[in-house]
C-alpha cells in the first residue's frame, strides 16, 4: 500500500508540475469554447450587410416588403428565437424600384454577377394573387436570404389583404408579428423551461470533457509505461515493488492528474461564477440561461468518468506493456482508441434521440458505456435500473480486465525486442 | 562459513529456450564475487531471479540465509547493466523516491543522496534532470541509487561501463569501503582486468550453467605457471606450432601464451630469440581473461548450441 501511494505521488507530481498541464488546463476551455461557441455564432450571423434591390410596381408592397427586410435578421428562421433576446442588426440595405421592365431585370441582373449589389428581390404584378416572388442572387446556396425574403412578402401580402378587410393595420401587425416558442424539457420530477440550444450546450461540454480526459490520460499512462519501459527504470522498481503495485499506481495517479484537472475547470467556472456566466452570455445569446443538467447527472459525472478512465487505462497500459517505442504504440493503440470515437460519433445523435435501441446497448456495452450512458442520463433521465446495470456491467468487466492486463503487463514490460504476437500475448496471460 | 546468497539448482526455461540450466552457486559473505560469462550466457536472468523480478521454474533462491521474499529484498542494491533512472526528473528526486520505494524516510534520503552526491563529485548536479547528464554522470548516480537504502547485497552490473578513470578510481575505493564494512558485493561483468582485481571468488557461466566456479586464487593456481608472457619485437611465427604453444592471444609486441603438453619452457625461448629480440620473458599463473576465453571455447565446442 505505502509503494502504491509513492507511486501514485510521482505519477501525478511529475505531471502536475509540467508545463504541458498548465498550457493544457487553460487551453482546453478555450478550445472548447472555440469548437461549440464560434461555429454557433457564425451560424446566428450571415456574412455581413447586402444590398438588395426590391423591384415592383406596387410601391406600397415594395415599401412593406423593404421594411421587413430591414427589420429581418437570420435569427428570425432558426425556428424560435430566444426570448428577449436583443435583435441583431439589419442585415440588410435596402432600395427599391418602382417603374419594372425587362431591361431593368436584364440590367439588376448583370449589376448582381458583377457584385455592385447583392441581391434582386423581384415581385411581380400579381404577386399578390399569385404568391409569388423571384430571388435573385450570386449565393444559390443562402437559403436564408430567400427565406427572409419569402417571409417578408408573406407578411406583407398579408397584411393588405388584413386592412383590405377591414382590420387595423396596427391589429394586423399583431396579428403576423413572430411567435415565440419555449422549449420546456419534461423529466420525471420537474419540467424545466430551456431551450434547445442551452439544453445541448452544457451536456456537451461535460461529455467533451469525459472524452478528452479519458482519452489524453489514457494514453498518458500508456506512455508512462513504455517510459519506463525503454529507460530500464522498470528493472530497478521491481526490485521494490510487484508490477500490480506499479500498474495500481500509475493508474490512480495518472487518473488524479484528470480528475485535479476536471476540479480546477469546474472550480473556476464556479468562482468566475457571475462574470464568466455574463460573458458566456452575451456571446450565446441567452440561450445559456435555461441550460440545465439534471443534479443527478452532476453526481454520476465522477463516477463514469472514473469507470471510463480506469477501463481504458487499464488497455492502454497493457498496450504499452506489449511495446518498445511511442511509434510501435501508436498503430497498436488505434483498436482501443476506436470505441472511444465511435462513442463521440454517436454521442450527438443520442442526444437528439435518446430512447434507440442503439442508445441503449451503447450505453450497456462496457467500453462505450460510461460515456453514452453518461450523454443519456443528462438529456433524458433512463430509468434507475439501466443506470446500475450500465455500472454493474463496467465494474465487472473493469475486474476482468485488471486480471487480464495485469498478466500481460507483468510479462510485457520485461520483454524488449520485438512486438508480441496475438498467441504470444495469450502465452503470457496463461502463464503469468 | 556464511553465505549472502545461495542458488541452489535453478532452472528457468523461456518456451523452449533453457535460460539458466540447473545451476548452482553460493556467495559468501562480506565477499566481492564476480559472475562472468559471455553474452547470452543467462546472466541477466540469473540476476533478476535474485531480485525477485522473475521466478525459477525449479531450484530455489535463498538470500541472508533464508528463502528469497520481497521482504528481503529491501535489503539488495541493483544497478542494472543499463541506465534506469526517470529522465526528465531531478538527480536528488530520483535518488529520494527510489530510497523511499525500500522504506527510507525521506529526510534519511535527501541526507544520504547528498552524502552520495558529495563523494561521487555530483555535488552540484542535485537539481538537475538526468538527460542532462553524460552518461558517466548518470552511472554514478544508478550506482548511489544502488547503495542508498544500505543494503547488505549489492548487486552490480556492469558498473564500470562509461567513467572515465578518475571516476572509476573513485568507485573502486567506495566499492572496497563498502567490503570493508561487511557487504556482500555481485559483480557481472566482461572485464576481467577489474574481476581480476577486485573479486574473491568468481563463478562463469555458458549457457545458462556453470563451467567453472570457486575461489579466484585457487582457480588460477590450478592452472599452475604455465602461462608465458613475452614482450617482443619482430617476429613469432612459433606462435603456430602446436608442438610448442596450445593456445595465445597475441597483442603484437606483447603475447600471453600457453605452452603445450610437454614442450618447456626453454625450448620456447630458444625458438623466439632466433626470429625476434626478447625484451621480457615471464613464467605467470594464466590470466583471467586467458581462463574465460579457454573455458568458453572449450564448452562451446563440447556443448551442442541452443537455436
Amino acid at each position: 500500500m505505502r509503494n502504491i501511494l509513492l507511486i501514485v505521488q510521482r505519477e501525478y507530481l511529475v505531471r502536475v508540475r509540467t508545463k504541458a498541464f498548465l498550457l493544457f488546463t487553460v487551453l482546453m476551455p478555450l478550445f472548447v469554447g472555440g469548437v461549440f461557441i464560434i461555429p454557433t455564432r457564425l451560424a446566428m450571423k450571415s456574412s455581413g450587410v447586402k444590398h438588395v434591390v426590391i423591384v415592383s410596381a406596387d410601391a406600397d408592397l415594395a415599401k412593406t416588403v423593404s421594411n421587413e427586410l430591414a427589420h429581418s435578421h437570420a435569427a428570425d428562421i432558426e425556428g424560435p428565437r430566444a426570448a428577449g433576446a436583443a435583435p441583431l442588426k439589419a442585415e440588410f440595405v435596402v432600395s427599391v424600384e418602382t417603374a419594372p421592365s425587362e431591361t431593368l431585370r436584364q440590367e439588376l441582373i448583370a449589376r448582381v454577377r458583377a457584385g455592385s449589389i447583392d441581391a434582386v428581390a423581384w415581385i411581380d404584378p400579381d404577386a399578390v394573387n399569385l404568391r409569388k416572388g423571384t430571388y435573385y442572387s450570386r449565393n444559390g446556396g443562402d437559403y436564408i436570404e430567400s427565406a427572409l425574403f419569402s417571409r417578408a412578402l408573406r407578411v406583407s401580402i398579408s397584411q393588405r389583404e388584413l386592412t383590405a378587410h377591414g382590420f387595423t393595420s396596427k391589429d394586423a401587425k399583431t396579428l403576423l408579428g413572430p411567435v415565440d416558442i419555449d422549449t420546456v424539457h419534461i423529466d420525471k420530477n420537474s419540467a424545466n423551461r430551456s431551450n434547445g440550444l442551452g439544453a445541448a450546450i452544457l451536456p456537451f461540454l461535460l461529455l467533451f470533457a469525459i472524452y478528452m480526459t479519458v482519452l489524453i490520460y489514457g494514453i498518458n499512462v500508456m506512455r508512462s509505461v513504455i517510459e519506463e519501459k525503454s529507460s530500464r527504470v522498470i528493472e530497478v522498481l521491481l526490485g521494490s515493488v510487484t508490477p500490480m503495485q506499479l500498474m495500481a499506481g500509475k493508474i490512480i495517479g495518472v487518473g488524479a492528474v484528470g480528475l485535479t484537472q476536471i476540479a480546477i475547470w469546474i472550480g473556476t467556472g464556479c468562482v468566475l461564477g457571475t462574470g464568466g456566466f455574463a460573458m458566456a452570455r452575451q456571446l450565446l445569446g441567452d440561450s445559456l440561461k435555461d441550460a440545465h443538467v439534471p443534479t443527478v447527472a452532476l453526481v454520476l459525472f465522477p463516477v463514469f468518468f472514473i469507470l471510463g478512465y480506469a477501463t481504458y487505462a487499464c488497455l492502454y497500459a497493457a498496450i504499452g506493456a506489449m511495446c518498445n517505442s511511442d511509434e510501435e504504440a501508436q498503430q497498436l493503440q488505434f483498436p482501443v482508441t476506436l470505441p472511444l470515437v465511435f462513442c463521440m460519433i454517436f454521442a450527438t445523435s443520442i442526444m437528439r434521440d435518446p430512447n434507440t435501441s442503439l442508445a441503449f446497448w451503447l450505453s450497456i456495452f462496457p467500453l462505450t458505456a460510461p460515456i453514452i450512458m453518461f450523454v443519456r442520463v443528462t438529456v433524458n433521465m433512463p430509468p434507475a435500473w439501466q443506470i446500475l446495470l450500465a455500472i454493474t456491467a463496467n465494474l465487472a468487466t473493469l475486474y476482468g480486465l485488471v486480471w487480464l492486463t495485469s498478466r500481460i503487463y507483468r510479462v510485457g514490460i520485461l520483454m524488449y525486442g520485438k512486438r508480441p504476437t496475438l498467441p504470444e500475448i495469450i502465452k503470457w496471460i496463461r502463464y503469468a | 562459513m556464511a553465505f549472502t546468497l545461495e542458488l541452489d539448482r535453478v532452472t528457468k526455461t523461456f518456451d523452449d529456450f533453457v535460460a539458466v540450466d540447473n545451476l548452482s552457486f553460493n556467495i559468501p559473505e562480506g565477499e566481492i564475487f564476480g559472475l562472468l560469462g559471455p553474452n547470452g550466457a543467462g546472466k541477466t536472468t540469473s540476476i533478476r531471479m535474485m531480485i525477485g523480478i522473475t521466478m525459477p521454474d525449479s531450484g530455489e533462491v535463498r538470500a541472508f540465509g533464508q528463502p528469497l521474499t520481497r521482504r528481503l529484498l529491501d535489503r539488495v542494491g541493483y544497478l542494472p547493466e543499463e541506465r534506469g533512472l526517470y529522465k526528465k526528473m531531478k538527480i536528488m528526486e530520483n535518488l529520494v523516491f527510489l530510497a523511499r520505494l525500500k522504506g527510507i524516510s525521506t529526510a534519511e534520503a535527501t541526507r544520504r543522496a547528498s552524502h552520495w552526491l558529495e563523494r561521487l563529485d555530483l555535488a552540484r548536479w542535485g537539481g538537475s534532470k538526468v538527460e542532462e547528464l553524460s552518461k558517466g554522470m548518470q552511472q554514478k548516480v544508478q550506482f548511489i541509487a544502488a547503495i542508498i537504502h544500505d543494503p547488505g547485497f549489492m548487486i552490480l552490473d556492469e558498473p564500470f561501463s562509461g567513467l572515465d578513470p578518475a571516476s572509476s578510481v573513485v568507485l573502486k575505493d567506495v566499492l572496497l569501503d563498502l567490503k570493508k564494512q561487511g557487504k556482500t558485493i555481485l559483480f557481472s561483468t566482461h572485464r576481467m582486468d577489474t574481476v581480476e582485481r577486485l573479486c574473491d571468488s568468481i563463478c562463469l557461466v555458458n549457457h545458462g550453467r556453470s563451467v567453472l566456479h570457486g575461489v579466484l586464487r585457487d582457480i588460477k593456481a590450478g592452472y599452475g605457471r604455465s602461462s608465458v608472457q613475452l614482450e617482443y619485437e619482430g617476429e613469432l611465427p612459433l606462435l603456430a606450432d602446436r608442438s610448442l604453444v596450445a593456445s595465445s592471444n597475441d597483442f603484437g609486441n606483447f603475447v600471453e601464451l600457453r605452452l603445450a603438453e610437454g614442450a618447456s619452457s626453454q625450448q620456447l625461448l630458444e625458438a623466439a630469440m632466433r626470429t625476434a629480440r626478447i625484451r621480457r620473458f615471464e613464467m605467470v599463473e594464466p590470466s583471467l581473461e586467458e581462463i574465460f576465453i579457454d573455458t568458453v571455447s572449450g564448452t562451446t565446442k563440447a556443448v551442442p548450441s541452443h537455436a
